[in-house]
Formats: structure tokens, sequence, C-alpha cells
């Protein structure tokens, strides 16, 4: 299963996650909706292939 | 007020839940289609008092004074039973991505579980958890409808019908801080505790946040990490406005928490945070868990 980030990058350059989403449709459903919000017309959005690290988990690391 | 948060969808409007769901051949993930006749009747009183969420507003507005019906605002909570009552000013990030509410202020009335029932097992702890959340759903209903007596707006939120977050106002109001589980973490209660919301006009006085080292202690306790059945919850965090977040993985949750029939809590149920409320409980129950082979705080 795909597991995409959406972050979203602030005028003065803060990238805050805005969640975890399990397909691009669903990513870029999130990312359709705040760019639609003119309040958040300064930011721009990222999707990114969720870092391997976030993801790993105990059993894989053993 | 437009809200900038994305809510995942519950049960099989979840996408994710639903593919996994029709890839067993199913129509119903396992856990919704063995609830149990005491649990649905928890279930159908929130579904009972969608209807009374929002409401006709007294034409008579009584004028207030914003520290006095905050002191009777929060005293009314707990007579109808909160055990914590916090209130803030309502922010975009505290509202569903989409959604519109026109309110100023958010009351969050929180009722606190009894942890005990951890000794019931699975059953014991879904029947608290529903008894609660039916609870605050019946405290958010009359509240709203009490402002709504006073002359101001004002709509419930709760399981049968929300348009708010639960963790940045928790957290806004002072409750605690987010946990790696994904929970919030009172100092009190730990995380065993559910809310109702009441957004308003109401004229009221804001609580503040307050930190007492969760995200700090997080960082090195892996307990609810370790005690996953899924091994759901990850080692590293992102951040959202300044707060860590350990995003939990659906596709490794749901096998334990959707797709069988029993409901799963114990990232919360051996958070080391109960200790303060049960310790005496937490303890043989960590105990019960080591023996069948989880790690408990004691041996990390």
């Amino acid at each position: 299963m795909e597991k995409l980030y959406v972050n979203e990058v602030a005028p003065d350059g803060e990238v805050n996650t805005v969640g975890l989403f399990y397909s691009r449709a669903e990513a870029e459903g999130v990312v359709a909706q705040l760019r639609a919000i003119p309040e958040r017309g300064g930011c721009r959005y990222e999707i990114v292939a969720a870092v391997r690290s976030l993801l790993t988990s105990i059993k894989d690391r053993k | 007020m437009r809200g900038i948060t994305p809510r995942r969808e519950q049960g099989m409007a979840d996408p994710v839940l639903a593919d996994m769901v029709h890839a067993m051949g199913l129509n119903e993930a396992p856990h919704y289609a063995a609830i149990k006749p005491t649990i649905q009747a928890y279930r159908r009183r929130w579904v009972e008092l969608a209807p009374y969420r929002d409401g006709q507003v007294n034409v008579t507005r009584e004028p207030v004074d914003p520290a006095a019906i905050t002191r009777v605002i929060k005293q009314k909570a707990r007579d109808l039973g909160a055990d914590m009552v916090g209130i803030c000013r309502l922010q975009p990030h505290m509202i569903d991505l989409g959604a519109e509410v026109p309110h100023e202020f958010v009351i969050v009335a929180c009722v606190a579980e009894d942890y005990d029932k951890v000794m019931r097992g699975a059953d014991g702890v879904e029947e608290e958890a529903m008894r609660v959340y039916a609870k605050c759903t019946e405290i958010a209903t009359d509240l709203a409808a009490h402002i709504r007596s006073l002359g101001y707006p004002a709509r419930a939120h709760h399981n049968g019908g929300s348009e708010v977050q639960a963790i940045p106002i928790f957290y806004q109001v002072g409750f605690g801080e987010l946990g790696r589980h994904g929970s919030l973490i009172n100092e009190k209660y730990g995380a065993s505790f559910r809310p109702g919301f009441v957004t308003t006009d109401l004229p009221l006085i804001e609580d503040q946040p307050r930190e007492f080292g969760v995200q700090d202690f997080c960082l090195n306790c892996n307990v609810c990490q370790l005690n996953c059945p899924g091994d759901a919850i990850p080692q590293d965090h992102v951040i959202t406005r300044g707060m860590k977040r350990w995003l939990i993985d659906l596709e490794k949750c749901y096998p334990y928490s959707r797709l069988r029939d029993e409901y799963c809590h114990l990232c919360v149920d051996v958070c080391p945070y109960n200790v303060k409320s049960h310790p005496e409980t937490y303890r043989v129950f960590m105990k019960q868990r080591k023996e069948i082979g989880y790690k408990t705080p004691k041996t990390n």
C-alpha cells in the first residue's frame, strides 16, 4: 500500500506535516481542498513518499 | 470559520479499511459485525441525540459577564458528569478540512474511563469506552441546549456528528500533550478519557496550554510501540505546528483493531501515564503483558 505525507510549506519556509495518506488520489484530494482556502494562499504543498525511517517498525529493525 | 485539518473517515467509509475488508471477501469489518448488544445500545445513544446537536436559540439574549458565565458553564458541565472541562478560542486547525463552524469558542467536556476495566479484557475496555462516549454525547447535547436557552448559538459535537478535531483542542485548553500512541496524555487520567464538545458564541474566558514533559517522555519510552500487536506505532515523528506526531500506520493497525472481532486499545492501556491514577491495576495489567511476552516499562 502506498504511503504518502502531505506537507504544508508556509511562506517563511516552515514545514508542517498535514498527515499520512494511503493513495495519491487521497493525498491530492486533501491538497486540492487546502489550496481552495483563500487564507492558505501563501502556502505551497508537497506530496512525498513517507520516509522509510518514519514507518520503520520494531520488527523491521530486528 | 473554515477548517483546515483532514479527518479520516471512520468505519467502512475509510477507503483503507474498505479495501482491506473487501480483500477478505467481506462487506463489513469483523469488529463492527461482532459488536455486542450492550455496546450497540451505547452507540445508539449518539445516533438518537444527533438531531439535537443544534437548535433554536432563545430570542432573548441574557447579558453575561465572561468570567462569571465561564464558571457557571464549567460547573454545569461537571454537574452533568464531566471530569474535566476546558475552553479555548476556535481556530482553523481545530476544524475539519472544508467544514464551516460559525462560532468563536469551543468548550470540551471529558469523562474519565474506569481504567480498572482493562482487567476484564478487550470487551470490558470497549464497553467502558462506549459508555463514556455516550455520556459525553449527553453532556455536550445538554450543555449546548443550555447555552442556546441563554440566547447564544451553540452546537454539540460528538460521535453522532462533529466538525471539530479533538487533539488540538485538548492541547489548547491545557489537558495535556500528544503521546506516541496518538492520543492526548493528561497528567491525572493518562489517555483514558473521552470527549464531547460544544462550539458557541457565548463570550467565555480561555484556558491555556499546559505542558508537563509528555512529548519528551515519549521520545524515550516505547512501551506502546513494543506492546502494539500490529507493530503500527512508528519510531520517529513528524512535526505539525510545533507538536510531535507519531503517525499510526493504519495498514498495520487495522488487522488488529478492525479485522478481528476483538476491540484493541492496548496502546493506551499500556501507557505508563496510567500508573498515577491506577497504580495497582497498572502493575497487575503490565505483569500480565510481560507474562505473554510483551515488554513492560521496568524491563525497557
